[in-house]
Protein backbone atom coordinates (compact mmCIF):
# COMPACT_ATOMS: atom_id res chain seq x y z
CA UNK A 1 0.00 0.00 0.00
CA UNK A 2 1.13 3.38 -0.81
CA UNK A 3 0.65 6.08 1.70
CA UNK A 4 1.13 9.65 -0.48
CA UNK A 5 -0.19 12.81 0.50
CA UNK A 6 -2.61 14.55 -1.60
CA UNK A 7 -0.31 17.78 -1.25
CA UNK A 8 1.02 19.25 -4.30
CA UNK A 9 2.81 22.38 -4.02
CA UNK A 10 1.54 25.03 -6.22
CA UNK A 11 2.50 28.99 -6.47
CA UNK A 12 -1.15 29.87 -5.96
CA UNK A 13 -2.77 33.01 -3.40
CA UNK A 14 -4.18 30.27 -1.31
CA UNK A 15 -1.27 28.21 -0.91
CA UNK A 16 0.75 31.61 -0.17
CA UNK A 17 -1.51 32.22 2.64
CA UNK A 18 -0.38 31.34 6.38
CA UNK A 19 -2.10 28.11 6.68
CA UNK A 20 -3.58 29.44 10.34
CA UNK A 21 -5.18 32.30 8.38
CA UNK A 22 -6.89 29.39 6.08
CA UNK A 23 -8.38 27.41 9.58
CA UNK A 24 -9.46 30.88 11.38
CA UNK A 25 -11.19 31.75 8.45
CA UNK A 26 -12.98 28.49 7.78
CA UNK A 27 -14.11 28.07 11.55
CA UNK A 28 -15.26 32.12 11.37
CA UNK A 29 -17.61 30.77 8.21
CA UNK A 30 -18.81 27.91 9.67
CA UNK A 31 -19.37 29.42 12.97
CA UNK A 32 -20.80 32.15 11.55
CA UNK A 33 -23.26 30.30 9.73
CA UNK A 34 -23.88 27.67 12.00
CA UNK A 35 -24.32 29.14 15.69
CA UNK A 36 -26.20 32.19 13.83
CA UNK A 37 -28.43 29.80 12.34
CA UNK A 38 -28.17 31.48 9.20
CA UNK A 39 -30.82 30.44 6.43
CA UNK A 40 -31.16 33.57 4.36
CA UNK A 41 -30.21 33.05 0.77
CA UNK A 42 -29.37 37.14 0.56
CA UNK A 43 -26.71 35.67 3.36
CA UNK A 44 -25.97 32.48 2.08
CA UNK A 45 -25.52 32.87 -1.72
CA UNK A 46 -22.70 35.73 -1.28
CA UNK A 47 -20.90 33.21 1.14
CA UNK A 48 -21.35 30.35 -1.06
CA UNK A 49 -19.64 32.83 -4.01
CA UNK A 50 -16.66 33.54 -2.03
CA UNK A 51 -16.04 30.26 -0.91
CA UNK A 52 -16.73 28.82 -4.35
CA UNK A 53 -13.72 31.51 -5.10
CA UNK A 54 -11.60 30.61 -2.94
CA UNK A 55 -11.85 26.79 -4.21
CA UNK A 56 -11.18 27.41 -7.40
CA UNK A 57 -8.00 29.86 -6.26
CA UNK A 58 -6.56 26.89 -4.56
CA UNK A 59 -6.45 25.81 -8.71
CA UNK A 60 -6.47 21.48 -7.51
CA UNK A 61 -7.00 19.82 -10.74
CA UNK A 62 -10.28 18.27 -11.13
CA UNK A 63 -8.69 14.33 -11.38
CA UNK A 64 -7.44 15.02 -7.69
CA UNK A 65 -10.46 15.62 -6.16
CA UNK A 66 -12.89 14.16 -8.14
CA UNK A 67 -13.47 11.09 -6.21
CA UNK A 68 -14.51 13.76 -2.91
CA UNK A 69 -16.12 16.19 -4.87
CA UNK A 70 -18.72 13.77 -6.41
CA UNK A 71 -19.14 12.04 -2.72
CA UNK A 72 -19.93 15.52 -1.68
CA UNK A 73 -22.35 16.53 -3.98
CA UNK A 74 -24.19 13.24 -4.38
CA UNK A 75 -24.24 13.30 -0.13
CA UNK A 76 -25.66 17.22 -0.43
CA UNK A 77 -27.95 17.09 -3.73
CA UNK A 78 -29.32 13.23 -3.48
CA UNK A 79 -29.32 12.51 0.69
CA UNK A 80 -29.42 16.18 2.24
CA UNK A 81 -31.20 18.05 -0.91
CA UNK A 82 -34.05 15.45 -1.37
CA UNK A 83 -34.62 15.02 2.13
CA UNK A 84 -34.96 18.57 2.41
CA UNK A 85 -37.76 18.85 -0.30
CA UNK A 86 -39.52 15.96 0.43
CA UNK A 87 -39.80 16.51 4.23
CA UNK A 88 -38.96 20.04 5.19
CA UNK A 89 -36.87 19.28 7.97
CA UNK A 90 -33.20 19.68 9.08
CA UNK A 91 -33.88 23.49 9.15
CA UNK A 92 -35.87 26.03 10.95
CA UNK A 93 -38.98 25.14 11.81
CA UNK A 94 -40.34 28.24 10.30
CA UNK A 95 -39.94 25.64 6.44
CA UNK A 96 -42.62 23.50 8.18
CA UNK A 97 -45.05 25.93 10.15
CA UNK A 98 -45.48 28.74 7.07
CA UNK A 99 -48.51 28.10 5.37
CA UNK A 100 -46.98 27.04 1.77
CA UNK A 101 -49.16 26.79 -1.57
CA UNK A 102 -47.81 23.20 -3.82
CA UNK A 103 -45.78 23.46 -6.27
CA UNK A 104 -46.34 19.46 -7.15
CA UNK A 105 -46.30 15.92 -5.76
CA UNK A 106 -43.82 13.45 -5.09
CA UNK A 107 -46.24 9.95 -5.89
CA UNK A 108 -44.50 7.01 -3.61
CA UNK A 109 -46.40 3.93 -4.67
CA UNK A 110 -45.81 0.34 -5.77
CA UNK A 111 -45.09 -0.06 -9.01
CA UNK A 112 -48.38 -0.86 -11.67
CA UNK A 113 -50.90 0.17 -8.36
CA UNK A 114 -52.61 3.00 -6.67
CA UNK A 115 -51.44 1.94 -3.20
CA UNK A 116 -49.01 4.67 -1.69
CA UNK A 117 -48.72 8.18 -0.49
CA UNK A 118 -48.20 11.24 -2.67
CA UNK A 119 -46.00 13.74 -0.62
CA UNK A 120 -46.46 17.49 -1.42
CA UNK A 121 -43.49 19.68 -2.48
CA UNK A 122 -44.66 23.01 -0.86
CA UNK A 123 -42.17 26.22 -2.18
CA UNK A 124 -41.24 26.53 1.34
CA UNK A 125 -39.95 22.81 1.27
CA UNK A 126 -38.70 23.49 -2.34
CA UNK A 127 -36.65 26.65 -1.27
CA UNK A 128 -35.19 25.07 1.87
CA UNK A 129 -33.95 22.18 -0.12
CA UNK A 130 -31.90 24.67 -2.44
CA UNK A 131 -30.91 27.08 0.61
CA UNK A 132 -29.44 23.45 2.55
CA UNK A 133 -27.35 22.49 -0.09
CA UNK A 134 -25.45 25.97 -0.91
CA UNK A 135 -25.33 26.10 3.00
CA UNK A 136 -23.72 22.86 3.55
CA UNK A 137 -21.80 23.50 -0.01
CA UNK A 138 -20.54 26.65 1.58
CA UNK A 139 -18.48 24.98 4.21
CA UNK A 140 -17.86 22.00 2.48
CA UNK A 141 -15.89 24.14 -0.19
CA UNK A 142 -13.36 25.89 2.43
CA UNK A 143 -12.62 22.21 3.86
CA UNK A 144 -12.03 19.70 0.81
CA UNK A 145 -9.21 21.66 -0.70
CA UNK A 146 -7.28 21.79 3.11
CA UNK A 147 -5.09 18.26 2.64
CA UNK A 148 -4.70 19.11 -1.09
CA UNK A 149 -2.92 22.66 -0.34
CA UNK A 150 -1.53 22.30 3.10
CA UNK A 151 1.66 21.21 3.58
CA UNK A 152 1.78 18.17 5.78
CA UNK A 153 5.44 19.37 7.52
CA UNK A 154 3.55 22.69 9.28
CA UNK A 155 0.45 20.75 10.77
CA UNK A 156 2.08 20.34 13.76
CA UNK A 157 3.70 24.37 14.11
CA UNK A 158 0.24 25.63 12.44
CA UNK A 159 -1.74 23.82 15.50
CA UNK A 160 0.90 25.38 17.83
CA UNK A 161 0.95 28.88 16.41
CA UNK A 162 -2.50 28.56 17.11
CA UNK A 163 -2.23 28.21 20.70
CA UNK A 164 -2.69 24.12 21.20
CA UNK A 165 -0.32 23.20 23.84
CA UNK A 166 3.63 21.88 22.99
CA UNK A 167 2.85 18.34 23.73
CA UNK A 168 -0.23 18.34 21.50
CA UNK A 169 0.84 19.97 18.25
CA UNK A 170 4.46 17.78 18.69
CA UNK A 171 2.14 14.53 18.75
CA UNK A 172 0.51 15.47 15.62
CA UNK A 173 4.33 16.29 14.01
CA UNK A 174 5.49 13.02 15.09
CA UNK A 175 1.84 11.07 13.61
CA UNK A 176 3.41 12.68 10.26
CA UNK A 177 7.12 11.49 10.48
CA UNK A 178 5.65 7.94 11.73
CA UNK A 179 3.65 7.32 8.66
CA UNK A 180 5.36 6.67 5.99
CA UNK A 181 7.70 3.99 8.00
CA UNK A 182 4.42 2.99 9.29
CA UNK A 183 3.15 2.35 5.57
CA UNK A 184 5.73 0.79 4.61
CA UNK A 185 6.06 -1.96 7.58
CA UNK A 186 1.95 -2.47 6.37
CA UNK A 187 3.32 -3.26 2.77
CA UNK A 188 6.15 -5.42 4.03
CA UNK A 189 3.75 -7.50 6.83
CA UNK A 190 1.05 -7.76 3.21
CA UNK A 191 4.06 -8.95 0.98
CA UNK A 192 4.81 -11.61 3.85
CA UNK A 193 1.21 -13.18 4.47
CA UNK A 194 0.39 -13.13 0.63
CA UNK A 195 3.62 -15.18 0.04
CA UNK A 196 1.87 -17.66 2.54
CA UNK A 197 -1.27 -17.36 0.39
CA UNK A 198 -3.21 -14.61 2.26
CA UNK A 199 -4.77 -12.04 -0.05
CA UNK A 200 -6.26 -8.96 1.40
CA UNK A 201 -8.60 -8.50 -2.03
CA UNK A 202 -10.37 -11.91 -1.83
CA UNK A 203 -10.93 -12.21 1.41
CA UNK A 204 -14.20 -14.32 1.14
CA UNK A 205 -17.05 -15.39 3.98
CA UNK A 206 -19.46 -13.61 5.93
CA UNK A 207 -19.01 -10.44 7.52
CA UNK A 208 -17.28 -11.70 11.02
CA UNK A 209 -15.44 -13.78 8.91
CA UNK A 210 -14.00 -11.04 6.73
CA UNK A 211 -13.03 -8.79 9.80
CA UNK A 212 -11.51 -11.37 11.28
CA UNK A 213 -9.08 -12.21 8.86
CA UNK A 214 -7.70 -8.75 9.01
CA UNK A 215 -6.18 -9.59 12.26
CA UNK A 216 -2.81 -11.54 10.09
CA UNK A 217 -2.66 -7.94 8.78
CA UNK A 218 -3.40 -5.10 11.64
CA UNK A 219 -1.63 -7.34 14.62
CA UNK A 220 1.74 -7.63 13.44
CA UNK A 221 1.93 -4.10 12.76
CA UNK A 222 0.60 -2.89 15.76
CA UNK A 223 2.70 -4.85 17.97
CA UNK A 224 5.93 -4.09 16.11
CA UNK A 225 5.38 -0.65 16.13
CA UNK A 226 4.66 -0.40 19.95
CA UNK A 227 7.92 -1.94 20.56
CA UNK A 228 9.15 0.64 18.18
CA UNK A 229 7.55 3.56 20.29
CA UNK A 230 9.42 2.20 23.29
CA UNK A 231 13.05 3.02 21.99
CA UNK A 232 11.22 6.29 20.72
CA UNK A 233 9.89 7.15 24.58
CA UNK A 234 13.45 6.43 25.60
CA UNK A 235 15.08 8.55 23.29
CA UNK A 236 12.65 11.57 23.65
CA UNK A 237 13.27 11.15 27.32
CA UNK A 238 17.08 11.24 26.86
CA UNK A 239 16.82 14.96 25.43
CA UNK A 240 15.30 15.99 28.19
CA UNK A 241 11.55 15.91 26.21
CA UNK A 242 8.67 18.16 27.38
CA UNK A 243 10.73 19.99 30.51
CA UNK A 244 10.84 23.23 28.66
CA UNK A 245 8.80 25.26 25.60
CA UNK A 246 10.18 23.39 22.48
CA UNK A 247 11.05 25.55 19.26
CA UNK A 248 10.00 24.42 15.94
CA UNK A 249 12.20 24.35 12.62
CA UNK A 250 9.56 25.81 10.54
CA UNK A 251 8.41 29.57 11.54
CA UNK A 252 4.97 31.04 10.35
CA UNK A 253 4.87 34.38 9.58
CA UNK A 254 1.60 36.41 8.73
CA UNK A 255 1.43 38.95 5.71
CA UNK A 256 -0.95 41.68 5.23
CA UNK A 257 -2.94 39.46 2.92
CA UNK A 258 -3.51 37.35 6.10
CA UNK A 259 -4.89 40.06 8.10
CA UNK A 260 -7.16 40.70 5.12
CA UNK A 261 -8.63 37.19 5.12
CA UNK A 262 -8.89 37.15 8.95
CA UNK A 263 -10.65 40.50 9.15
CA UNK A 264 -13.05 39.66 6.22
CA UNK A 265 -13.89 36.09 8.48
CA UNK A 266 -13.96 38.08 11.78
CA UNK A 267 -16.56 40.32 10.11
CA UNK A 268 -18.39 37.24 8.71
CA UNK A 269 -18.88 35.76 11.76
CA UNK A 270 -19.40 39.09 13.66
CA UNK A 271 -21.92 39.98 11.10
CA UNK A 272 -23.76 36.82 10.76
CA UNK A 273 -24.17 36.65 15.02
CA UNK A 274 -25.23 40.86 14.67
CA UNK A 275 -27.84 40.76 11.84
CA UNK A 276 -29.51 37.47 13.55
CA UNK A 277 -29.81 37.94 16.74
CA UNK A 278 -30.08 41.85 16.85
CA UNK A 279 -31.52 42.90 13.63
CA UNK A 280 -33.43 39.18 13.47
CA UNK A 281 -32.16 39.43 9.56
CA UNK A 282 -30.73 35.85 8.42
CA UNK A 283 -33.67 33.63 9.11
CA UNK A 284 -35.58 31.20 6.39
CA UNK A 285 -36.70 33.70 3.95
CA UNK A 286 -38.30 32.60 0.50
CA UNK A 287 -38.34 34.98 -2.18
CA UNK A 288 -41.46 36.14 -4.02
CA UNK A 289 -40.36 34.35 -7.29
CA UNK A 290 -40.71 31.36 -5.83
CA UNK A 291 -44.81 31.92 -5.69
CA UNK A 292 -45.38 32.83 -9.04
CA UNK A 293 -44.13 29.08 -10.07
CA UNK A 294 -47.25 27.49 -8.52
CA UNK A 295 -48.94 26.32 -10.87
CA UNK B 1 2.25 -0.42 31.33
CA UNK B 2 -0.17 0.80 33.79
CA UNK B 3 1.50 1.82 36.54
CA UNK B 4 1.29 5.40 36.03
CA UNK B 5 -1.74 7.85 36.36
CA UNK B 6 -4.59 7.43 34.48
CA UNK B 7 -4.79 11.27 33.45
CA UNK B 8 -0.83 11.89 33.65
CA UNK B 9 0.69 13.19 30.24
CA UNK B 10 4.13 13.09 29.54
CA UNK B 11 6.98 11.80 26.52
CA UNK B 12 5.15 8.37 26.78
CA UNK B 13 1.57 9.67 25.94
CA UNK B 14 2.83 11.92 23.07
CA UNK B 15 4.55 9.35 21.44
CA UNK B 16 2.03 6.34 21.78
CA UNK B 17 -0.78 9.38 20.94
CA UNK B 18 1.42 10.13 17.61
CA UNK B 19 2.32 5.96 16.64
CA UNK B 20 -1.62 5.33 17.69
CA UNK B 21 -2.81 8.34 15.25
CA UNK B 22 -0.62 7.36 12.63
CA UNK B 23 -1.71 3.37 13.10
CA UNK B 24 -5.32 4.80 12.86
CA UNK B 25 -4.68 6.96 9.10
CA UNK B 26 -2.91 3.79 7.72
CA UNK B 27 -5.28 1.12 8.49
CA UNK B 28 -8.38 3.87 7.56
CA UNK B 29 -6.86 4.11 4.69
CA UNK B 30 -6.09 0.31 3.56
CA UNK B 31 -9.53 -1.18 4.36
CA UNK B 32 -11.84 1.81 2.67
CA UNK B 33 -12.25 -1.20 -0.01
CA UNK B 34 -14.94 -2.57 2.86
CA UNK B 35 -18.06 -1.03 1.97
CA UNK B 36 -20.69 -1.74 5.03
CA UNK B 37 -23.92 -3.12 3.26
CA UNK B 38 -27.12 -0.58 3.81
CA UNK B 39 -24.85 2.27 4.13
CA UNK B 40 -23.19 3.60 1.47
CA UNK B 41 -21.16 6.52 2.59
CA UNK B 42 -19.68 4.66 5.55
CA UNK B 43 -16.89 1.79 5.29
CA UNK B 44 -15.87 -1.01 7.86
CA UNK B 45 -13.04 0.75 9.35
CA UNK B 46 -11.41 -2.51 11.60
CA UNK B 47 -8.91 0.50 12.15
CA UNK B 48 -11.55 1.49 15.64
CA UNK B 49 -10.25 -1.55 16.98
CA UNK B 50 -6.75 -0.09 17.16
CA UNK B 51 -7.65 3.08 18.27
CA UNK B 52 -10.00 1.29 21.53
CA UNK B 53 -7.32 -0.47 21.81
CA UNK B 54 -4.77 2.42 22.37
CA UNK B 55 -6.62 3.69 24.91
CA UNK B 56 -7.56 0.90 26.66
CA UNK B 57 -3.61 0.09 26.89
CA UNK B 58 -2.17 4.09 27.16
CA UNK B 59 -4.66 5.66 28.40
CA UNK B 60 -7.39 8.30 27.90
CA UNK B 61 -5.19 11.05 26.59
CA UNK B 62 -3.42 8.58 24.23
CA UNK B 63 -7.13 7.17 22.77
CA UNK B 64 -8.09 11.12 22.57
CA UNK B 65 -4.88 11.79 20.71
CA UNK B 66 -4.93 8.81 17.97
CA UNK B 67 -8.41 9.41 17.57
CA UNK B 68 -8.38 13.18 17.08
CA UNK B 69 -5.53 13.18 14.99
CA UNK B 70 -5.57 9.57 13.67
CA UNK B 71 -8.97 11.11 11.56
CA UNK B 72 -7.36 14.22 10.77
CA UNK B 73 -4.78 12.58 9.15
CA UNK B 74 -7.00 9.77 7.85
CA UNK B 75 -9.26 12.77 6.27
CA UNK B 76 -5.68 14.13 4.76
CA UNK B 77 -4.70 11.69 3.22
CA UNK B 78 -8.14 10.46 1.33
CA UNK B 79 -8.26 14.23 0.74
CA UNK B 80 -11.76 14.74 2.36
CA UNK B 81 -11.10 17.87 4.07
CA UNK B 82 -11.06 18.87 7.90
CA UNK B 83 -14.32 18.16 10.16
CA UNK B 84 -13.38 19.11 13.31
CA UNK B 85 -16.76 17.66 14.90
CA UNK B 86 -16.09 14.14 13.02
CA UNK B 87 -11.84 14.26 14.44
CA UNK B 88 -13.46 15.31 17.87
CA UNK B 89 -15.92 12.62 17.91
CA UNK B 90 -13.05 9.62 16.79
CA UNK B 91 -11.24 11.31 19.77
CA UNK B 92 -13.91 10.76 22.39
CA UNK B 93 -14.22 7.39 20.86
CA UNK B 94 -10.71 6.35 21.83
CA UNK B 95 -10.82 8.83 25.18
CA UNK B 96 -13.55 6.51 26.83
CA UNK B 97 -12.00 3.19 26.85
CA UNK B 98 -8.74 4.82 28.17
CA UNK B 99 -10.38 5.97 31.45
CA UNK B 100 -10.45 2.23 32.39
CA UNK B 101 -6.49 1.68 31.55
CA UNK B 102 -5.73 1.66 35.00
CA UNK B 103 -7.49 -1.31 35.92
CA UNK B 104 -6.86 -3.37 33.52
CA UNK B 105 -4.33 -5.74 34.85
CA UNK B 106 -3.99 -8.89 32.46
CA UNK B 107 -5.07 -8.10 28.82
CA UNK B 108 -5.27 -11.95 28.38
CA UNK B 109 -7.63 -12.38 31.39
CA UNK B 110 -11.42 -12.48 30.19
CA UNK B 111 -13.03 -10.24 32.59
CA UNK B 112 -10.84 -7.55 31.69
CA UNK B 113 -11.31 -8.07 28.12
CA UNK B 114 -14.81 -8.19 28.57
CA UNK B 115 -14.51 -4.54 30.62
CA UNK B 116 -12.24 -3.28 27.74
CA UNK B 117 -14.64 -3.98 25.37
CA UNK B 118 -17.24 -2.69 26.95
CA UNK B 119 -16.36 0.53 27.49
CA UNK B 120 -14.46 0.62 23.76
CA UNK B 121 -18.45 0.16 23.29
CA UNK B 122 -19.54 2.89 25.10
CA UNK B 123 -16.86 5.40 23.81
CA UNK B 124 -17.91 4.46 20.16
CA UNK B 125 -21.77 5.19 21.45
CA UNK B 126 -20.68 8.53 22.88
CA UNK B 127 -17.82 9.24 19.85
CA UNK B 128 -20.13 8.79 17.10
CA UNK B 129 -23.85 10.52 19.09
CA UNK B 130 -21.51 13.39 19.24
CA UNK B 131 -20.05 13.93 15.98
CA UNK B 132 -24.01 12.82 14.60
CA UNK B 133 -25.65 15.53 16.79
CA UNK B 134 -22.81 17.96 15.75
CA UNK B 135 -24.00 17.22 12.61
CA UNK B 136 -27.34 18.75 13.14
CA UNK B 137 -26.00 22.21 13.81
CA UNK B 138 -23.06 22.08 11.10
CA UNK B 139 -25.09 20.15 7.92
CA UNK B 140 -28.48 21.87 8.98
CA UNK B 141 -29.77 17.65 9.07
CA UNK B 142 -32.67 16.59 11.01
CA UNK B 143 -32.51 14.50 14.33
CA UNK B 144 -33.92 11.39 12.51
CA UNK B 145 -31.22 11.93 9.57
CA UNK B 146 -28.27 12.16 12.15
CA UNK B 147 -29.64 9.13 14.31
CA UNK B 148 -30.61 7.01 11.30
CA UNK B 149 -28.19 7.82 8.33
CA UNK B 150 -24.95 8.29 10.70
CA UNK B 151 -24.68 7.59 14.22
CA UNK B 152 -26.71 4.11 13.12
CA UNK B 153 -24.28 2.24 10.57
CA UNK B 154 -21.00 3.95 11.90
CA UNK B 155 -22.01 2.73 15.74
CA UNK B 156 -23.16 -0.88 14.57
CA UNK B 157 -19.70 -1.28 11.94
CA UNK B 158 -17.34 0.24 14.94
CA UNK B 159 -18.69 -1.99 17.38
CA UNK B 160 -18.47 -5.03 15.05
CA UNK B 161 -15.00 -4.43 14.48
CA UNK B 162 -14.21 -3.62 18.71
CA UNK B 163 -15.54 -7.43 19.15
CA UNK B 164 -13.98 -9.05 16.77
CA UNK B 165 -10.31 -7.64 16.82
CA UNK B 166 -10.17 -5.74 20.26
CA UNK B 167 -9.77 -9.45 22.02
CA UNK B 168 -7.04 -10.74 19.18
CA UNK B 169 -5.03 -7.49 19.97
CA UNK B 170 -4.74 -7.60 23.34
CA UNK B 171 -4.30 -10.75 24.00
CA UNK B 172 -1.05 -10.06 21.15
CA UNK B 173 -0.10 -7.15 23.50
CA UNK B 174 0.22 -9.14 26.66
CA UNK B 175 2.90 -11.60 24.84
CA UNK B 176 4.99 -8.44 23.72
CA UNK B 177 4.70 -6.68 26.80
CA UNK B 178 5.45 -10.01 28.59
CA UNK B 179 8.35 -10.17 26.65
CA UNK B 180 9.84 -6.96 26.37
CA UNK B 181 9.24 -6.69 30.64
CA UNK B 182 7.36 -3.68 31.07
Amino acid sequence: MLATWKYRPRDTYVQRLDPRTRLIFLVCVIFGVSLAGIWDMRIILPLFLLTLALFLMARVPWKDMKRTLIYIIVLVVVIVGINGLLTGRGGPTAVLRTPSPTLFEVPIAIPGTQIGVWIPVTVSRAWFAVVQILRMLTMALLAIPLPFTMDPNIYGVTFRRLGIPDKVSFAMDLAFRFLPTLARDFSTTMDAQRARGYELERLGGGLFSRIRKLAPLIIPVTMQSTVTAEEVVDAMDLRAFGTAPRTWVRSLQYAPRDYALISLGVFILAGCLISRYAFGFGQFWVPDFMYSLVP
Amino acid sequence: MNDQGTWKFGTREVVYGALGAALYGVFSLATNIFPLPAAGNITFRPAVAVLIFFGVAFGPWVGLLAGFIGNILGDALSGWGFYWHWSLGNGLMGMIPGLVAGSIKDFRARPDIIRAVVWGIVGIAVGMLFASLMEIFMGGIDLSTALVGYFTPAFLGNTLVTIILLPILMYAFAAVAARRGR
